[in-house]
């Protein structure tokens, strides 16, 4: 789970790293009243879930009330790719010496956390990482030697930096490390981390994701994972246990995994367009398919429905139940074309027949697609 | 022979009392697997499925001769048991469940690396030996005996590229699903170099997914160490890129994790990228794989 900026800022405030004066606003008015309190020029940013936001628009200064109201009520109206702005982070504008990069992050290949500092901080960090990679430092942490103060300084020394630099920013580090702990980072980041004219530092930005897998057992309050979900169809999925994201085309599309919905769009891509990706993961029941397919068919126009299951850990008879019950009590029209292999499948096969899906029984995604495509065209 | 599974196996299973644990027994014992028993914590003294339960680890290793384990183990309890497994002697571990917290997959992955236990996992399917046996979930009657190793990010298209394989006469040495988490237990380089070592392994197949480093370095690993012919198929070329924040991964990977840079890399280390699954039947034909 994503934490907005403005959630991640009071998280690091709690931990004692150094945030600028700030208040989140819905409105024009509240963000007029936060600006009011804190004193020009404010910095204005859209509180929404998507990097890049700041060459997208999505970051203003405003110097006098009249420019808030301008600013505020034209990032309040606007999308940033694609997400609605629903609210907006009002912060005090320090002035800014240099702009410095901190990240935390899990090394999926190692297997290990790593800790990503630079002196060149800012929107292009990843292409000073590319073309500088003199001003990137990394390191490794041994999850079962654990984290030491020691080697964040050994890590800033590489990049030459002065001790009081050193001194100061290690301990943002060890600040940072901490968070990752206890809220089961995936990544925490500061960029810009700002070096202010006296030396101090500030995040000017927080970047905070929360591993969904441990959400049961963070003591921290967090707030809520469903309500965050934008989209009401992909709320709806997070609600019934699957995985589903939008898409703007006609043919739905349930699958038993990731891999398999992912090459499934890449199949039906290639002479259709998928309406979503759903993927029930090794919860199939029923009940789950049932629901899997009102929620399929929540979007409008669709032109066929796509099932491609397998029965590994799931129980597909018991799946293709769900489908046919709800083919049967809706009275589905549209074609539904269903792959279903492995354990029990000559039942799921029977199951699904007799609410007339379109059965394919070889193990070829394409195949089953050829069918699809011939049933779309008529 | 085949990777990893052979004929001195001897497989308990972890969570047997559960439903998804005791119906996968039977699925695992039908298909001719050396299952001997099962743990569940305080279900000392059941049977399932004909089989002795016990409440620790140490006592069906001692019991039973075990030296493998596949977990059926409510997520939350994962860590536990499998710290509990190393420390009970056991060298083969596969870890099928899903939502495991990153943080105890890293604790896992690295405390297994120093033991030198082979982990898979978590999310992963398991490890299927054609007509021998196999640990984890892989639906049977998609596979058949031959000498061609797959390996998968995908639990499910694990089973689609066995299934085509099959379908047109080629059998498989060894199937491995190495897990679909963002850490894993073993990297995809560690397989593919069981495979490379198999003598009854002609030809390999990965099966990737958009997303991370491992096809990337994988690559690396096949241009320098393999010379059996490698295919590769990777997943998620149509899916929308994600709504991606921050910057770390990124910079530490210096890689874009894209299908277009895997295939690149994948291309360049000599490996035969398969644009669509089913072409994997037309590359077998070609290198008179069976």
């Amino acid at each position: 789970m994503r934490l907005h900026e403005y959630e991640a800022l009071d998280i690091f405030e709690q931990n004692r790293i150094p945030v600028p004066r700030r208040g989140v606003a819905n409105t024009m008015h509240e963000a007029l009243d936060i600006a009011g309190e804190i004193g020009y020029p404010v910095i204005l940013k859209a509180q929404v879930l998507v990097g890049g936001r700041g060459l997208a628009g999505g970051i203003k200064t405003a110097s006098s009330p009249d420019e808030l109201k301008d600013i505020a009520d034209s990032l309040l109206s606007s999308e940033i790719k694609g997400l609605s702005v629903r609210k907006i982070l009002v912060c005090e504008k320090l002035e800014i010496e240099k702009e410095l990069y901190l990240g935390i992050t899990i090394d999926g290949y190692s297997g290990k956390p790593v800790i990503v500092v630079s002196t060149e901080g800012g929107v292009l960090i990843e292409e000073t990482a590319r073309t500088s990679p003199e001003k990137i430092a990394a390191i490794h942490i041994d999850p079962s030697f654990g984290y030491y103060p020691y080697q964040a300084r050994g890590l800033l020394k590489m990049l030459g930096l002065k001790q009081q630099l050193v001194t100061a920013w290690s301990e943002i580090i060890g600040r940072l490390f901490n968070i990752v702990l206890r809220y089961e980072s995936l990544i925490a980041e500061i960029n810009p981390l700002a070096v202010l004219p006296n030396g101090g530092l500030f995040a000017v930005d927080a970047v905070l994701e929360v591993d969904n897998s441990a959400l049961s057992r963070i003591r921290m309050p967090l707030p809520d994972r469903i309500d965050r979900i934008e989209n009401p169809l992909e709320r709806r999925g997070r609600e019934i246990g699957v995985t589903y994201v939008d898409l703007d085309g006609d043919i739905g599309i349930i699958s038993s995994g990731a891999g398999l919905g992912m090459a499934s769009m890449d199949i039906i891509g290639k002479h259709m367009k998928p309406a979503n990706f759903l993927e029930t993961g090794g919860g199939i029941t029923a009940d789950q398919l049932y629901r899997c397919m009102e929620l399929v068919m929540m979007k409008p126009n669709l032109r066929a429905i796509f099932i491609n299951i397998y029965g590994g850990i799931n129980p597909i008879h018991e799946g293709a139940k769900g489908v046919v019950r709800y083919i049967k009590e809706h009275k589905l029209k549209i074609p539904v074309v269903a792959k279903a292999l492995g354990n029990r499948q000559e039942e799921t096969w029977e199951i699904f027949r007799s609410a007339g899906v379109h059965v394919v029984v070889e193990a070829a995604t394409e195949k089953a697609v050829d069918k699809l495509y011939e049933l779309v065209k008529q | 022979m085949s990777i990893l599974i052979d004929d001195s196996t001897r497989v308990i299973v972890q969570g047997i009392t559960g439903r998804i644990g005791s119906a996968q027994t039977h699925w695992m014992l039908e298909y001719g697997t050396k299952v001997l028993g099962g743990v569940t914590p305080g279900k000392g003294g059941m049977t399932v499925e004909g089989l002795p339960v016990f409440d620790s680890v140490a006592d069906a290793v001692k019991e039973t001769g075990a030296n493998a384990s596949v977990f059926f183990v409510p997520a939350p309890g994962v860590l536990d048991a499998f710290l509990e497994t190393i420390e009970a002697g056991i060298k083969l571990i596969v870890v099928v469940p899903e939502h495991i917290p990153v943080k105890d997959v890293v604790k896992m992955r690295n405390y297994a690396i120093e033991k030198g236990v082979f982990a898979l996992g978590p999310t992963t399917p398991g490890i299927l030996v054609p007509g021998k046996g196999k640990m984890g979930i892989m639906p049977a009657s998609l596979f058949a005996p031959g000498r061609v190793g797959i390996i998968s990010r995908s639990g499910t298209l694990s089973y689609e590229f066995a299934g085509i394989l099959s379908e047109n006469n080629v059998g498989q040495s060894t199937v491995v699903g190495m897990g679909a988490d963002p850490v894993v237990l073993r990297n995809l380089a560690d397989i593919l170099e069981l495979f490379e070592e198999d003598t009854d392994t002609d030809a390999v197949i990965i099966v990737g997914e958009v997303g991370g480093e491992q096809e990337e370095k994988a690559a690396g690993f096949i241009s320098r160490r393999m010379s059996k012919p490698v295919a590769a198929y990777i997943a998620g070329k149509y899916s929308p890129q994600g709504k991606r924040m921050g910057h770390a991964g990124a910079i530490v990977r210096g890689t874009s994790g894209t299908v277009k840079g895997k295939h690149e890399a994948l291309r360049a280390a000599g490996v035969h990228v398969l644009e669509s699954p089913i072409h994997v039947a037309q590359w077998a034909k070609k290198h008179k794989l069976r």
